[in-house]
């Protein structure tokens, strides 16, 4: 698996090609601005981008729009954005044209080593990863009248991994419990919020996160 | 008091004496002039016609002399009728006389011209002026002569030198043709002026100016008629003498409408006495100048301002004049008027004492308020700097500790990856993970209180999207703007709705929240609501306090209303140029 890393700090940039060769991927290219990594991208395309999301020259949103355009102009590519804070607003942008080959993790999560490479093969192939963190304060909050509080606590577990972009699998293997099991849960979670089912795993995420913003 | 009463009733004996010696005087010329006429055989109405021009010339002429000694207008306006008075020598039976008259006769058209150009001071002031007075004079009083003796008035003239009538005549006509064509270029004239101005005219000028115009136009259509010969020729000289004659009634008008205007520093005694605002309509009505205006001195600031205190140049425009009001040797006000009004110092200085006490109260107004601007931009700068201070630490902290922790428990992840056996280093090598973990999170939260990265990278609508997610209750969020805004702005919106999500979560007891941001009218509008039981502290709290600070300091404005039992809602209005 081929992957190509933006990031300005080199100590961090370092580090995370060292994770990665270690881990078998096949590190194209590394680079510390957007522009580039646009360069770099005009010469062979990686099964997945790994881009800060704040890039020089002015650290505002250079790595963000760089990650869009890539999704534009390459679906192909999974793109994965990390942040040193995690905004729903931005999820929402990245994930709004679709979920699919898409992931935003806030940067501490790389030391979470399986969960990193876990959430980078499932960008690379056209799954979804979405820092749990987002789900939490979603799910956190006191609401009237909440159709959340229907949930049990299990079902409660899977949905925010399943908001996070873990597949049924995904989940099956974190929970140690069947894939039967899951898609019960899964179908059982839908039934309870309302939410009309979807056959894609991506398109679920987005479906959850919206549901639980508003 | 019997001295202070004495002394204009000497005055007004000696006025009126003089007024009546000069009337005589006018009386007599008059007398005589229409006598010549009718020993001479002169139509009446002509005679009549003359005479009225004449008499109306010296009169308003003698008035402004009297009034306003120091301007040469008067004594011009008197030379004029009295060089009309001259014309009508021509009707005498004595030949000296009779060639005075003759010589004279076209001296008052130009004498005409040289007035109203020369109007309101006495004085020419520019060289296309000068050069045609110059032009009028060379036809008038040179050339007359020199057509005479070549037999423009007969063979039997005691001037005539050399007997060439035709030439005396083309000469006579190349006067009138010149006479004509520098009084239409004085019409010209007149009307780039008032043009010129640009702004309101007083009141009687403007008509003053089209009476004069008016006039030199009938002079020119006089004179051409005169060329061209034809039936018509007395019809149109009378009706032009006649309307030549208005110009100086028109200009009494005016005079006399000065001395009206004193009764208006009564009017605006009582005016004052209502203590208004503006203290500058109540002066042009006074003055009768609708383009008068009033500047402060600030010592303080070293400067002139106007009442709300912003500091302004005095003019150098020479039509403007700048009238100062002191007070103990120092300079209070300063009004700034049509210099034309520099004729009229009584008034002047009666407005300027009826409103010497309400214009230093004005002074003190617009101190006070150039204080506020002060105090509010100083205000506005020290936010501003501090806003600056904690983006940069929080870029500090973004780029320095936070992404060395990351490494650093990067580090720690493969080295702990990399010990085979012994559990007990990997419980520690994870522990030390899990305490890097919280001390980024808790890093995380003191960047994003110093300064929300996210706004300043994205906009608003993102940063708000991000706020309504993290706080406790369900938000509803509608956020209408077209692009970003100016830095200062969305920094003060967003800790509007942060500070008040804050306060909702802590106090409100609220299920619901609704956040609003809209843009209109060059300014936005940023409201919080809640459900919860009211009674937010709008006084005590440091962050409602700290909140209008930021809001007036970009010149807009906080509200807060709040009841028991109906919630709570908080509507900021800034101003977004």
């Amino acid at each position: 698996m081929q992957v190509a890393i933006a990031e300005d700090s080199v100590l961090l940039r370092e580090g995370l090609a060292r994770l990665l060769g270690d881990a078998g991927f096949d590190v194209l290219g590394r680079c510390g601005d957007a522009e580039e990594l646009r360069t770099l991208l005009r010469g062979r395309l990686p099964d997945v981008v790994i881009v800060d999301i704040r890039l020089p020259p002015t650290h505002s949103d250079e790595g963000l729009r760089a990650a869009v355009e890539i999704r534009a102009a390459h679906p192909e590519v999974g793109v994965l954005v990390l942040s040193q804070y995690v905004e729903l607003g931005l999820a929402m942008k990245l994930l709004a044209e679709s979920a699919e080959g898409v992931g935003y993790l806030l940067k501490d999560r790389i030391s979470d080593v399986p969960d990193f490479l876990a959430a980078v093969r499932r960008v690379a192939a056209g799954g979804s990863a979405v820092d749990p963190i987002i789900v939490s304060t979603l799910l956190s909050r006191r609401r009237s009248d909440d159709p959340l509080e229907r949930l049990t606590p299990r079902e409660r577990e899977v949905l925010e991994l399943m908001a996070a972009g873990n597949s049924n699998q995904g989940i099956a293997d974190r929970l140690v419990i069947t894939l039967r099991a899951v898609e019960k849960y899964v179908s059982s979670i839908f039934g309870k919020l309302g939410l009309p089912a979807t056959g894609s795993e991506s398109r679920r995420v987005l479906a959850v996160l919206m549901f639980l913003r508003t | 008091m019997p001295t202070l009463s004495a002394r204009p009733a000497v005055r007004v004996r000696r006025s009126v004496l003089l007024g009546g010696l000069a009337g005589l005087v006018l009386a007599a010329a008059a007398g005589g002039c229409l006598t010549l006429a009718a020993a001479g055989g002169i139509p009446a109405i002509h005679a009549a016609l003359i005479v009225w021009m004449a008499t109306s010339y010296s009169a308003a002429g003698l008035i402004a002399w009297r009034r306003r000694p120091a301007n040469r207008f008067g004594p011009l306006m008197l030379l004029t009728g009295v060089a009309t008075f001259a014309t009508a020598l021509w009707w005498a039976d004595v030949v000296a006389l009779r060639t005075v008259g003759q010589l004279c006769d076209l001296l008052p058209t130009v004498l005409i011209l040289h007035l109203f150009l020369a109007f309101p001071t006495g004085r020419l002031t520019s060289r296309l002026e000068r050069l045609l007075v110059g032009l009028g004079y060379v036809a008038a009083v040179g050339v007359q002569p020199v057509a005479i003796m070549l037999g423009s008035l007969g063979p039997d003239h005691p001037l005539l030198l050399i007997d060439a009538p035709e030439v005396g005549l083309a000469l006579f006509d190349g006067e009138l043709i010149v006479i004509s064509v520098v009084s239409l270029a004085g019409v010209a004239q007149l009307v780039a002026r008032r043009r010129a101005a640009g702004r309101p005219l007083r009141r009687s000028l403007g008509l003053l100016i089209d009476s004069f115009g008016l006039g030199l136009a009938m002079i020119a259509v006089m004179l051409v008629v005169g060329v061209f010969g034809g039936p018509s020729f007395p019809v149109v000289q009378r009706v032009s003498i006649t309307v030549i004659g208005f110009a100086p009634i028109a200009f009494l008008a005016g005079l006399l409408g000065a001395r009206l205007a004193r009764t208006a520093v009564g009017d605006l005694v009582v005016e004052l006495r209502a203590e208004p605002d503006d203290l500058r309509a109540p002066l042009a009505r006074a003055l009768g100048d609708p383009s008068l205006a009033v500047l402060y001195w600030l010592p303080q600031f070293a400067s002139w301002t106007d009442q709300d205190g912003k500091p302004r140049e005095l003019p150098t425009d020479p039509a403007r004049a700048t009238t100062l009001i002191e007070r103990d040797g120092a300079p209070v006000a300063a009004l700034i008027h049509d210099a034309a009004l520099n004729d009229e110092r009584e008034l002047l200085d009666a407005v300027s004492a009826a409103a010497a006490i309400a214009l230093e109260t004005g002074r003190l107004q617009a101190e006070l308020r150039a204080h506020v601007d002060e105090l509010r931009g100083s205000r506005a700068r020290v936010i501003a700097a501090g806003q600056q201070e904690r983006q940069r630490l929080e870029r500090n902290l973004h780029d320095g500790a936070q992404q060395r922790l990351i490494a650093l428990s990067l580090d720690l992840a493969m080295l702990e990856a990399s010990l085979d056996g012994d559990p007990a280093a990997r419980t520690r090598l994870s522990q030390a993970r899990d305490e890097i973990a919280t001390s980024l999170a808790e890093l995380r939260d003191v960047a994003r209180g110093l300064h929300p990265a996210v706004l300043s990278a994205h906009g608003l609508d993102v940063a708000l999207e991000s706020l309504a997610a993290r706080a406790s209750v369900p938000v509803r969020l509608t956020v209408r703007l077209d692009g970003r805004l100016a830095e200062a702005v969305e920094v003060a919106a967003y800790y509007v709705v942060s500070e008040s999500l804050a306060n909702i979560g802590k106090h409100a007891r609220a299920t619901a929240a609704t956040v609003s941001v809209a843009q209109a009218d060059g300014q936005i509008v940023v409201e919080v609501r809640d459900n919860g039981r009211g009674g937010a502290d709008t006084e005590g709290g440091s962050g409602l306090r700290g909140l209008a600070d930021r809001v007036e300091a970009l010149d807009g404005r906080l509200r807060v209303w709040t009841s028991s039992g109906s919630g709570t809602r908080v509507k900021a209005e800034l101003p977004c140029r």
